[in-house]
C-alpha cells in the first residue's frame, strides 16, 4: 500500500513538472516526457503484484489531461509495465540498461502512435519535419533524462521498498 | 659663622642639592636624553613583549566566542538577505503579472463589443506533437466548449475541453487547427493552418492574388468558429507552384506562444456548429 502511495505521489509531482516546466524545455520542437520516464523507472523498481492497476490509473490520468486519444497512453503504459516485468527477470543486474532500452522503445512507440494518429485524422503533416523537428529531439531528450530520473526513482525506491520486504 | 654653617651634615646636604640641581639642569637641557633612552629601552622592550603575550593569550580565550557570535550574526543576516531577495522576486513577479493584466484590461477596453474572462495559463500539453495549453478557469466560471481565446496581441485558439475549474485550449499552431482569415491589404480570404512544429502557414489563397510580404491577417468570421477582425499574424513568405489553384505562404503569428502566461476568453461569442451541413 505504501509503495502505491509513493508511486502515485511521484507520478502526480512528475505530471505537474511536465506540464509546467518540461513541456517548455525544447530542442527544436521536441520535448522530454518525464511522466513516461517516471512510469518506466517505477515499473523497473516496483515488484508489487498489482502494479498494473497503478499503471492503469496513471495512464488514465494522462489520457484525461492530454488531447491525445485515451487509448494511446493506456496502451503505451501497459506495454511498458509488461516489458518491465520481462526486464526484471532477464536484466536484473543492469537496471540502468533496462531503463535506457525501455525508454527508447516506449518513446519510439509513442512517436509512431502520434504520427499514425495525425495521419488517421487526415492532418496534413510533413513527415520529415515531424521526424527531424519533433520525434528525434524528443527521443534524444528522453534518453538524456532517463539517467537522472532512474537515479531519483532508485533513491525513492529505497524508502518505498526496504531491503528484504516485498511490497 | 661660616664654620658653624659648614658642618658635615649641612655640607652633605648642600652637595646633594647641587648634584640633583645639576642633574635636573642637564635633563631639562636635553643632555641626558640619550642616557635615558638607553636605560629605558630594555624596559620598553620588556613591556612590549609582555603586552603582546598578554594580548595573544587574551585573544586565544576571547576570539572563539567572538567568532561564534560573528558567525551566528552572519547567518542571521544571510537569512535576512535571502528572505528579502525572495520578497523582491515575488514583487517583481507581481509587477510582471500586473503589467500583463493591465495590458489585457486595455485590450478589453479597446474592444468593448466582447465580454472577456481573464485566465492564467497553468500547463501545457504533454505530447510534443500537439499544441495545447491548460488554463485555470472552467465551466464554473462561465466557460463553454468552443469559446475563442485571445491575448492583447491577437488570436490564441479556442476551448477544446473543460472541467469545472480548468480548460484545455487548442492553439492555432496545433496541426489540427484551421482559422479562416482575410488579408487586410489584398482583400482576399484564406486559411491559416497549424503544424506539428508549432508554425502556422497560409493556404487557400487564389493563385492570381498578389499578396504583399507583411500583409496583416485577421480572422474573417467565416465558419462561425472565431469572431471577425482579430489579429492572427503577418505574411512572411509566399510561394505559388505551377498548375495549382491556390498559393501558400508562411505566417509570423502576432502572439508569442512560447511565453503565454495569461489569456482572455471571449465569453459572449456563440460558436456555430456547421458539421451537420458538411456533406
Amino acid at each position: 500500500m505504501w509503495s502505491y502511495l509513493i508511486g502515485f505521489t511521484g507520478f502526480v509531482v512528475t505530471s505537474m513538472l511536465q506540464m509546467s516546466v518540461f513541456s517548455q524545455w525544447t530542442i527544436l520542437s521536441g520535448n522530454a516526457d518525464i511522466v513516461l520516464l517516471f512510469v518506466v523507472a517505477w515499473c523497473l523498481h516496483d515488484r508489487s503484484k498489482h502494479l498494473w492497476l497503478l499503471v492503469l490509473i496513471m495512464a488514465g490520468m494522462v489520457a484525461f489531461v492530454s488531447a491525445l486519444p485515451p487509448v494511446f497512453p493506456i496502451l503505451v503504459y501497459l506495454l511498458v509495465y509488461r516489458a518491465s516485468r520481462l526486464f526484471q527477470t532477464r536484466l536484473m543486474q543492469s537496471p540502468l540498461l533496462g531503463m535506457l532500452l525501455l525508454t527508447f522503445g516506449a518513446s519510439l512507440l509513442q512517436v509512431v502512435l502520434h504520427i499514425a494518429y495525425l495521419y488517421v485524422t487526415r492532418v496534413d503533416i510533413n513527415l520529415t519535419d515531424a521526424l527531424v523537428q519533433v520525434a528525434l529531439p524528443s527521443v534524444l531528450l528522453n534518453m538524456l533524462l532517463a539517467i537522472p530520473i532512474h537515479a531519483i526513482v532508485r533513491e525513492i525506491a529505497h524508502y518505498a521498498f526496504p531491503k528484504g520486504v516485498e511490497a | 659663622m661660616i664654620t658653624k654653617l659648614l658642618t658635615p651634615k649641612n655640607l652633605r646636604n648642600l652637595v646633594i642639592i647641587l648634584v640633583v640641581a645639576g642633574i635636573l639642569f642637564l635633563a631639562i637641557s636635553g643632555y641626558l636624553t640619550p642616557l635615558f633612552s638607553f636605560s629605558v629601552s630594555p624596559f620598553v622592550s620588556a613591556q612590549s613583549w609582555l603586552s603582546q603575550r598578554y594580548l595573544a593569550f587574551s585573544d586565544f580565550f576571547n576570539s572563539p566566542r567572538d567568532m561564534a557570535t560573528l558567525r551566528s550574526e552572519n547567518a542571521r543576516l544571510e537569512n535576512e538577505v535571502a528572505m528579502l531577495q525572495s520578497e523582491i522576486v515575488a514583487l517583481q513577479e507581481n509587477v510582471a503579472q500586473s503589467d500583463i493584466l493591465y495590458t489585457l484590461l486595455d485590450f478589453a477596453r479597446t474592444n468593448p463589443e466582447h465580454e472577456y474572462i481573464a485566465a492564467t495559463v497553468i500547463g501545457r500539453e504533454i505530447s510534443p506533437f500537439l499544441q495545447y495549453i491548460i488554463i485555470d478557469k472552467g465551466s464554473n466560471d462561465g466557460l463553454r466548449h468552443g469559446m475563442p481565446v485571445v491575448t492583447q496581441q491577437g488570436l490564441v485558439g479556442r476551448i477544446d475541453a473543460l472541467i469545472s475549474d480548468a480548460a484545455r485550449i487548442q492553439l492555432i499552431t496545433d496541426a489540427n487547427s484551421t482559422v479562416n482569415v482575410k488579408l487586410q491589404t489584398a482583400g482576399v480570404e484564406g486559411l491559416v493552418r497549424g503544424s506539428v512544429t508549432g508554425e502556422i502557414s497560409l493556404d487557400m489563397v487564389p493563385v492570381d492574388t498578389e499578396v504583399q510580404i507583411g500583409d496583416i491577417l485577421m480572422t474573417s468570421g467565416l465558419g462561425g468558429t472565431y469572431p471577425p477582425n482579430i489579429f492572427v499574424g503577418q505574411v512572411l513568405t509566399m510561394q505559388s507552384k505551377q498548375n495549382v489553384l491556390f498559393q501558400t505562404g508562411s505566417v509570423q503569428p502576432v502572439v508569442d506562444f512560447t511565453n503565454l502566461s495569461a489569456v482572455l476568453v471571449i465569453s459572449n461569442f456563440n460558436t456555430v456548429d456547421i458539421s451537420p451541413l458538411v456533406p
